[in-house]
């Protein structure tokens, strides 16, 4: 076994380079977690390609080899879907980091897998172009991990996912192979495979160029904060906004402990008595811009609204938004740890989703936090615990579970923009049935028929009964690697 | 093999008697010639499910339909057994408004939809050609789509949720009925555009767009197609929101202005830019911009299109046809910066080939769409014109990045050259889809990219 190794770290090292390779225990460290921390899994070796053509020489060995291997990007996903495999290669995509080209007149552009986003709409901006999914994690996460994951961010009511944006792939299989789908132009013959791969979360194969759609920035962008006494008055002015016809590029919703944590974070200037408030935004054309504030305040009012501000100018805008992007990270100033939840809903069942969520948490005897795209009805309740209280991480957990639940009840989907991954693989089949999963099955077999490429990750494994979630998912790790 | 007798039998015993065609009276269902056994009209999921199962245990080739507008789209199907027709699955699952969420089976018409939809001033977002027959299944599963994708995208974009079944019978359902989904893969995309070859779409659940309560159109008329484009150019690096911009050869616009009213000057392009708004005064504003890069660009003349004229317009646009005569139509996808050149190429073709052409481009989409007629009376000679017509084209826009693909043509033009023309070093990969879904070739065995 450690003669292979050393053999097979040899044979990388050829491939990448000294500077490019991964061994010591205390550097892979860093790899063993992605942004979901409660997962821990250490690689064999880590290797950071600088080209298409490392990528390809990598996987070729790892094929040859039969050895499990993942890619990763920035590792910011919520999931667990960047976990490495025990035993296995990490490919690290991070030094593939260079935007290729930007096609102004063909409004496209091809990056690297490991450029972040962000940077793309940086290098665009001087020309008044940009990129437009946006999660918060934008100024680290890669385009890479992205498409992986389907990124959404607050821009999606009106502009649309990841997938939305992507056009065309160059993408290794895991065998090895090097295959492009689609490109700069639309409706590329065949089978739309860059479609079926975004969204695949590192499981069909690994991204080394990706191209994408770049638009023109809008003429005028118009952002309202709304103020209200109750989460349902918040909740039926989102309804009440897209009733009227108005498509807003972004409806947010923060409840009071957000608002709590955002204001000691990075005072923001929400006023910290609210229920709720709701940041709205719309763009366009300066004109349509202009009638659309007035038809989203009237929404407000007829809604209860306490107070509406609007941004003045680009500071006070940025500034409303300041809070909203800070809010996970500002969850520290209120709770040492917690476990946030990405269940999608029907918008309608809003209000009494919130009011179950309530619910729970006085049953549970955890606070949460909610701050979320409200305007696609894609939750983000916060469980906020810590786990030096001996159990609480368990409630979290359960807790979070039964927030999935009934958010699938009522219609509803397991996750909208952070992935199944490790975490929510055993909550498949609440959606889908076997038949479905199947289907799914097959589509992996046509890009991995092996299985070597990011495995254990999406299809739920343990039999009915056994407890989801990280803690029975680590449970279940530890069973694998001997630990218990 | 069964007989027909027998067929018609056990088919009946699946659908209903009423609702199996076979013998002569199945003749117009013929595919590319082929006239099926017989053709079956099941009414709901199950009876599609046991319609599959039995022509799996068979053998049998099933060919989906949903109102047949696009059944010359595609190579020659290998086998025709089975004609399978949706257009009995054509009711409303749910709507929820306040969502802006809509289910339909497949076989429902896209302009029954609409009307439903319209009622509470929502649409599905797709302007397809034949809107006014077609079905949503046929929509989806030939990924047809129409000059709104500028705004709106087009099916991948608009399909939340779907559910199919497969040659063995078995239904499987894709995505949520949510609009943001990223439980488990993207099958949505899958089945969108496969034309039925792995398995047959059955229900779709589609988010919703508000009707914008104001739309116009500028109808712009250019000496030349590279200054039409060229205004083109302006207006997307603008900041105009248009949600069709429409490039048309001289040909076309005569034709489709003459039916919307204003009269078209001899030999002009035509370039139409369609701005839709929930408030009127947004719209005004934009088409003053646009009348005014147009004029810049170099074309002192154009239209205001309002009302029934903006209406008629585009429906002429869409559901665009030459007259008389053998037809055919080609649709490539280029890079933007390559539609001018590409028009030229086909005007190029269609003079030596002397051959009727009208153009009607997506030009803010790369997406140009070659309508060619000839006299009836030499179809070889016309054949042969849009052989050599697919092969040069087809050649440039792979070229400009893209690809060309035979929209509809007689069967003796398939047979001389390729429908789709996908490069031979992507079809290994490309068949691989249908070998997991359908190792069977029950379904549409031949019509789809490099005959699978």
């Amino acid at each position: 076994m450690m003669e292979a190794k050393e053999r097979i770290a040899k044979e990388l090292l050829g491939i990448v380079g000294e500077d490019g390779l991964v061994v010591d225990p205390g550097e892979l460290r860093v790899y063993e977690t992605d942004g979901l921390t409660v997962f821990k899994a250490m690689p064999e070796i880590v290797v950071l390609p600088r080209s298409a053509e490392q990528v390809a020489a990598v996987v070729k060995v790892c094929h040859r080899e039969k050895i499990p291997f993942v890619a990763r990007g920035a590792g910011t996903g919520l999931s667990g879907g960047a976990l490495p495999v025990e035993g296995g290669v990490l490919i690290g995509m991070n030094r593939m980091n260079q935007i290729l080209e930007i096609d102004y007149e063909n409004q496209r552009a091809v990056v690297e897998p490991g450029m972040v986003n962000v940077w793309l709409t940086n290098a665009l901006a001087p020309q008044g172009y940009y990129y437009s999914p946006d999660p918060a994690s934008q100024t680290a996460c890669s385009i890479g991990g992205n498409v992986a994951e389907n990124s959404g961010g607050p821009r999606t009511p009106k502009y649309g996912v990841t997938t939305n944006h992507v056009l065309g792939l160059e993408v290794v299989l895991p065998n090895g192979e090097t295959i492009k789908f689609g490109g700069k132009t639309l409706d590329p013959l065949g089978y739309d495979l860059t479609g079926v791969f975004v969204g695949s979360e590192g499981t069909f194969g690994i991204a080394t160029k990706v191209t994408v759609r770049i638009m023109r920035k809008p003429e005028a962008v118009k952002t309202l904060m709304g103020v209200f006494d109750s989460i349902e008055d918040a909740s039926n002015a989102v309804s009440g906004i897209v009733a009227r016809g108005i498509i807003p590029v972004a409806i947010e919703m923060m409840d009071n402990n957000a608002i709590q944590a955002v204001e000691k974070g990075v005072a923001a200037g929400y006023p910290t008595d609210a229920v709720a408030v709701l940041l709205a935004e719309v763009d366009g054309p300066k004109d349509e811009v202009e009638a659309l504030v007035d038809p989203i305040i009237e929404v407000f009012k007829e809604n209860h609204v306490g107070e509406v501000r609007i941004a003045k100018d680009e500071d006070e805008r940025l500034l409303l938004w300041k809070g909203r992007k800070a809010a996970f990270a500002a969850m520290g100033q209120i709770s040492p740890e917690y476990y946030v939840q990405d269940s999608v809903i029907p918008r309608t069942k809003l209000p009494a989703i919130m009011k179950y969520i309530g619910e729970l948490s006085e049953k549970y005897g955890l606070r949460v936090a909610n701050v979320f795209h409200a305007g696609d009805g894609n939750l983000h309740p916060l469980v906020l615990y810590d786990s030096r209280n001996e159990g609480e991480l368990q409630k979290a957990e359960q807790m979070g579970a039964e927030i999935i639940k009934a958010c699938v009840d009522v219609g509803g989907s397991l996750t909208g923009e952070h992935g199944i991954g490790l975490e929510k693989r055993d909550f498949m089949p609440l959606m889908y049935n076997d038949d479905d999963l199947e289907a799914m099955r097959k589509v992996k077999k046509i890009f991995d028929p092996e299985g070597r490429l990011n495995p254990g990750k999406i299809f739920p494994t343990s039999k009915p009964g056994v407890q989801v979630g990280p803690a029975g998912q680590r449970e279940m790790l530890d069973k694998v690697h001997g630990r218990t | 093999m069964l007989s027909e007798a027998a067929l018609s039998q056990r088919l009946s015993d699946l659908v209903g008697r009423e609702h199996v065609v076979a013998g002569l009276e199945a003749s117009p269902y013929a595919v590319d010639g082929k006239a099926p056994l017989a053709v079956v009209l099941p009414g709901s999921v199950e009876e599609v499910s046991a319609t599959l199962a039995f022509a799996s245990a068979e053998g049998l080739k099933v060919i989906p339909w949903g109102s047949g507008t696009k059944m010359a789209f595609g190579g020659i199907p290998e086998r025709v057994d089975l004609v399978l027709v949706l257009s009995r699955l054509n009711r409303g699952v749910d709507h929820e408004p306040a969502d802006m969420t809509a289910t339909f089976q497949a076989g429902t018409l896209l302009k029954e939809a609409q009307a439903v939809l319209g009622r509470n001033g929502q649409f599905i977002a797709l302007d397809p050609p034949y809107a006014d027959r077609a079905t949503l299944g046929g929509i989806l599963a030939t990924n047809s789509s129409g000059p709104r994708r500028l705004r709106y995208g087009a099916s991948r974009d608009l399909v939340i949720a779907i559910r199919v079944v497969h040659a063995n019978g078995i239904a499987t359902k894709g995505g949520a009925k949510v609009v943001k989904n990223v439980t488990g893969y993207d099958m949505n995309k899958l089945y969108i555009g496969s034309l039925g070859t792995l398995a047959i779409i059955v229900e779709a659940t589609f988010r919703l767009h508000p009707l914008p309560a104001v739309e116009k159109s500028y109808l712009a008329a250019f000496e030349s197609v590279d200054v039409a484009r060229k205004a083109v150019a302006r207006i997307l690096d603008s900041p105009l929101v248009p949600f069709a911009v429409e490039l048309l050869n001289p040909e076309a616009s005569h034709r489709v202005a003459e039916q919307a009213g204003p009269p078209w000057p001899k030999g002009r392009y035509g370039l139409a830019i369609a701005i839709g708004s929930v408030r009127p005064e947004a719209v005004d504003a934009q088409l003053e911009t646009v009348r005014r890069l147009c004029r810049e660009a170099g074309s002192p003349e154009g239209h205001l299109l309002d009302g029934q004229a903006h209406e008629t317009f585009w429906l002429a646009t869409r559901d665009f046809a030459l007259g008389d005569g053998l037809q055919a139509v080609l649709k490539a996808s280029v890079l933007l910066t390559k539609v001018a050149e590409a028009i030229r190429l086909g005007e190029e073709i269609a003079a030596k080939q002397c051959l009727a052409l009208g153009v009607v481009s997506e030009a803010g989409s790369g997406i140009i769409r070659f309508y060619l007629a000839g006299d009836a009376a030499s179809p070889e000679r016309f054949q042969q014109a849009v052989a050599e017509a697919v092969s040069r084209l087809r050649a440039f826009a792979q070229e400009a990045e893209g690809s060309l693909v035979i929209l509809k043509a007689p069967i003796e033009v398939k047979t001389r050259v390729d429908v789709w023309g996908l490069p031979a070093k992507a079809l290994p990969f490309m068949q691989r889809p249908k070998l997991e879904f359908d190792p069977q070739r029950i379904l549409n065995p031949g019509r789809f990219v490099g005959g699978t």
